[in-house]
């Protein structure tokens, strides 16, 4: 149990509750899950209010002032007041007017939660106690990436920061508060003292529950700014329109990512960061750090479902291509798929110069001699199979994802699904085995449907509750293969608009091989696909290419 | 196919080629059903609530018959001063109700979405955002707005305005109760009559104002009275009459029409037969469109919605002689603003006051502050002898319906209250 005093918000007057005697500490930590708060709240609240109630039940927090940030933070606190298990709690009624009136508001806050502090300390106002509570907060003052949007967790901006290759600036929520970086004017009076402090608290960088918010512009418009990573929360909606906005607005490469703030965001979030690191240094693409040798170079795309290897000669070409099921482990998959792939080739181990891995295995292969992620190596594939596209949809096991690129092959911008499975291959797997039909003939039917169905849940599982009722009123199975293929066509098409996608399209991955849901993506799209024959190869032969270009030449 | 699905594809299709042929293609349909109301209105209804039928959608075409006319407007903003401008309600959830009931909010959901708006955000807001996007709702002359109860106001009428590119005025109202804050609101009261005389050119009259202000508290007044009177009665529902009564309760408070609804009622009720089946008190938003509560609650004599939590957010406690200071004391002591136990007490109340056998506490998707309060909600009902069902769901995107789940929640409430045995 902590004697701290934790606060969640940037408007809460710490250097204040610092004059009553309290040791202030934002509460920024991300819990393993949400146990506990599921059982006393609802999942489909905003994950950093549930972690403030999982943090109060383990009795990690007795003192807490809240701020009545937003409808989950309000229901928060009557949560907490319900449940009497904090020694202290107060919520400020932070006026939304940041203008005089709710500077005269503040004023009367900031009374209020003083008396009640007081009260429950048994301290009084200490005059240079506050005066030392103001500690400027220092910022970078060279190229750096900025965290902005809905509050990010210590844990994460830990992972931001190591994956990024410039300094970052957490710049969300609570983390940009800097009231502390003015000084109070010289008055003992406490009224005055008050009246100058609310003032200061409102002269921040407003939040967006603030009427008048236009001021956050000067977060992107930073000359130092290399980068921006938009976090939002979900469940947060407050972010998702400034996001919209800077979408368009913003000059600097903008990658957007969303946590649940809880640790279980795992592998696709460091995919996401890590490819973005690598559009910003394009740092792989430099370094010759190996010797030429017999003059062969392999790819291992290492994916939730497959291992494809390629195999590139010094001419470029395909040596061979293998897929290979990747089984329970992805570095034994990879050995397994490296081996068979050498044998096909009649080559050895040593004959290859240099072999980059790419995919959600990527980093479990340690004999790989780079890893990078398949964001970039399905765009460097693609440029080579059709220097044309521009746009590549590549529907996966476990996600999807629509990548831009430039006319050099290089990642302009990217964006994937969800933790959600909805609109992957694996969301048309369970489907197919719903209806008691395989892959290969879920690919057929569908082109030849007559009803026009509907599958409205977005949900997997509701999906395939809707689906067996489809099958109870005996529809046609090839209409609803075609209500399914629209569902999850609507998905990505609504992830290629949201990219900015442009022509041509590439669609590469397993699903690219299914006819009837290629076919409803271009109607939905309103374009032709280019649907190469090697597409399901594209990752492994982008990670070949990179390989190759380790390789110093003759 | 049904009609209606003919209509909603049709209004969709020509949303992404022809904006102007869609927003006629929506008038009309609206106006033709407009006129089945006028002319072959439900029997099944009582008189009262088959003028409610026909209110609403007068007041639901106006913003596409006049949109210069109109303010659109969140559904708790006081809307006294709007209508002595002459300004009709634009409201963003009533109208995101009837796009979902004509079938067109899915790609309307979509279209926000695809442009950054989160999936989570209120399924009302979303709608309406996409649908003012796509161009198929027209422009207002002026956005109002409150913050009670619901962030995404904040967000969806700052960015309406932008897409609009019209005035905006929003009504910061404090959480906590007492006379400083009613003072604090009643003043950006006043500023809100100056802005909406600046954008229509017309003055406010303070004296009519009050009078309005008097209509707005008789009609409260008379409404309590109903409820009580039903309390014995079987009045037969369906989904839409107790959210139509939870709309105009609000955004036509004020209006002679809602007064003379109002004083249906109380005739109605007279010649009600006596009371059948349980009676179910809803809080929140009814998901109109399920057929698993359709099956349970519409013109149902076993089960029936007797009243919704959105028709009686205020009591008629202010004095209209101060008009500005009234407006302000209903919005500051607004059962849904402050603490959720104010909520949830006005809830047990009225629902009492009703008789009502069972609570339903729907979980809107996207609205975190009823979500946040369900477990509370439910001991404290529970405590004032209420049973209460959790019901998750949408009142209006049908993707978040999971039907199977609703029609097995629902249907076990009622087994439970009826006391079958299994």
């Amino acid at each position: 149990m902590s004697n701290k005093l934790y606060y969640v918000c940037k408007y809460t007057p710490i250097e204040l509750l610092e004059a009553f005697g309290a040791d202030c500490a934002s509460l920024n930590e991300m819990p393993e899950g949400f146990e506990h708060a599921d059982q006393i709240a609802h999942p489909n609240i905003c994950g950093f209010g549930k972690a403030v109630l999982e943090q109060v039940i383990s009795e990690h927090v007795k003192e807490l002032v809240i701020v009545n940030c937003c409808d989950t933070i309000r229901s928060v606190y009557d949560i907490l007041a319900d449940s009497g298990k904090l020694d202290f709690l107060y919520i400020m009624d932070m006026p939304h007017d940041n203008g005089s009136c709710g500077r005269e508001r503040t004023v009367t806050q900031l009374k209020g939660l003083a008396k009640a502090y007081s009260e429950y300390k048994g301290t009084t106002f200490d005059e240079a106690a506050f005066r030392k509570a103001f500690r400027p907060k220092e910022r970078l003052n060279e190229p750096y990436i900025s965290v902005l949007g809905a509050r990010m967790g210590n844990e994460l901006f830990d992972v931001v920061r190591q994956t990024m290759p410039y300094p970052v600036e957490n710049d969300t929520c609570v983390n940009n508060r800097s009231a502390g970086n003015e000084q109070p004017p010289e008055t003992s009076d406490f009224d005055e003292l008050m009246d100058w402090y609310a003032g200061a608290l409102l002269r921040q960088l407003p939040c967006m529950r603030m009427i008048d918010n236009t001021g956050r512009k000067q977060l992107y418009n930073n000359p130092n700014l290399k980068g921006i990573i938009y976090h939002t929360v979900k469940f947060c909606d407050f972010y998702s329109f400034e996001y919209a906005q800077i979408k368009r607005e913003a000059a600097v490469p903008l990658l957007k990512i969303e946590s649940d703030y809880s640790l279980q965001n795992g592998g696709q979030l460091s995919t996401r960061l890590e490819a973005f690191a690598e559009s910003i240094t394009a740092e792989w693409q430099k370094g010759k750090e190996k010797k030429m040798g017999k003059g062969y170079f392999a790819g291992i795309d290492s994916g939730s479902t497959s291992t494809d290897v390629v195999i590139l000669d010094k001419d470029q070409k395909m040596v061979t291509g293998i897929i290979l099921p990747t089984g329970a482990g992805a570095a034994a998959g990879a050995e397994r798929a490296l081996e068979e792939a050498l044998k096909e080739a009649h080559l050895q181990r040593e004959d290859i110069d240099a072999m980059v891995t790419t995919g959600y295995g990527r980093t479990a292969i340690t004999e790989g001699d780079k890893s990078i992620t398949e964001i970039t190596c399905h765009a460097r594939g693609a440029h080579f199979l059709d220097p044309s596209v521009r746009t590549v949809v590549d529907i996966g096991g476990q996600d999807s994802k629509v990548i831009r690129l430039d006319e050099n092959g290089a990642v302009v911008n990217f964006v994937m699904n969800d933790k959600c499975a909805a609109g992957t291959g694996r969301f048309l797997e369970m489907m197919a085995r719903t209806m008691e039909i395989s892959l290969d003939e879920m690919s057929h039917r569908g082109l030849k449907y007559k009803e026009d169905i509907t599958i409205s849940s977005m949900c997997t599982v509701f999906a395939e509750s809707e689906v067996v009722s489809l099958i109870a009123q005996n529809k046609d199975t090839d209409d609803i293969v075609h209500g399914l293929n629209k569902a999850v066509a609507t998905k990505t098409a609504a992830l290629a608009k949201r990219v900015g996608g442009e022509e041509r399209y590439m669609m590469t991955g397993g699903v690219s091989k299914n006819e009837s849901l290629v076919k409803t993506l271009e109607e939905k799209l309103g374009t032709t696909l280019v649907v190469d024959e090697r597409a399901q190869l594209c990752g492994a032969l982008g990670a070949a290419l990179f390989a190759m270009d380790m390789v110093e030449k003759d | 196919m049904a009609v209606v699905d003919v209509f909603g594809e049709k209004v969709e299709k020509l949303s992404n080629t022809n904006r102007t042929r869609a927003r006629w293609l929506l008038k009309t349909g609206w106006e033709a059903q407009n006129l089945k109301f006028k002319l072959m209105p439900d029997k099944r209804l009582i008189p009262a609530d088959r003028f409610l039928a026909g209110m609403m959608m007068d007041a639901m075409l106006k913003p596409l018959q006049c949109p210069d006319q109109c303010a659109v407007v969140s559904v708790f903003t006081p809307c006294e001063l709007l209508q002595e401008v002459g300004l009709n309600p634009y409201n963003t959830e009533a109208m995101s109700c009837y796009l979902s009931a004509s079938k067109v909010e899915r790609s309307l959901l979509q279209q926000a979405e695809n442009s950054g708006i989160a999936e989570t955000l209120c399924s009302y807001h979303k709608t309406f955002f996409g649908a003012a996007q796509k161009g198929l709702l027209p422009r207002p002359r002026c956005i109002v707005y409150t913050n009670v109860m619901c962030d995404a106001n904040m967000l969806t009428f700052r960015a309406l305005a932008n897409l609009y590119k019209v005035p905006l005025f929003s009504l910061d109202v404090p959480l906590q109760q007492n006379e400083e804050n009613v003072l604090y609101v009643a003043e950006q009261l006043k500023a809100l009559a100056a802005f909406l005389e600046k954008s229509t050119g017309k003055k406010i009259d303070e004296k009519s104002l009050s009078q309005r202000l008097e209509r707005s508290k008789r009609t409260l007044e008379k409404f309590g009275r109903f409820q009580e009177e039903k309390a014995d009665r079987y009045i037969p529902a369906d989904l839409v009459s107790p959210l139509y009564c939870g709309m105009t309760n609000n955004i036509l408070m004020g209006t002679p029409q809602e007064e003379k609804f109002v004083d249906m009622l109380l005739r109605d009720v007279k010649k009600a037969p006596a009371k059948k089946g349980k009676r179910i008190y809803w809080m929140h938003t009814i998901p109109f469109w399920s057929d698993a509560v359709r099956q349970e609650l519409c013109f149902n004599e076993k089960a029936q919605i007797v009243g919704c939590e959105l028709s009686q957010v205020c009591e008629p406690d202010f004095d209209p002689a101060d008009p500005y200071m009234a407006m302000a004391h209903r919005l500051v002591y607004h059962a849904l603003n402050g603490s959720v136990n104010r909520r949830i007490e006005a809830g047990i109340r009225h629902a009492k006051q009703t008789k009502a056998d069972g609570v339903v506490w729907f979980n809107h998707w996207g609205c975190k502050h009823t979500m946040g309060a369900a477990q509370i909600a439910k001991k404290k009902f529970e405590e004032a002898g209420l049973p209460l069902l959790i019901l998750d769901g949408d009142g209006c995107d049908r993707s978040h319906g999971g039907e199977g789940q609703t029609s097995t929640r629902l249907g076990a409430f009622l087994e439970m209250l009826n006391g079958d045995k299994v």
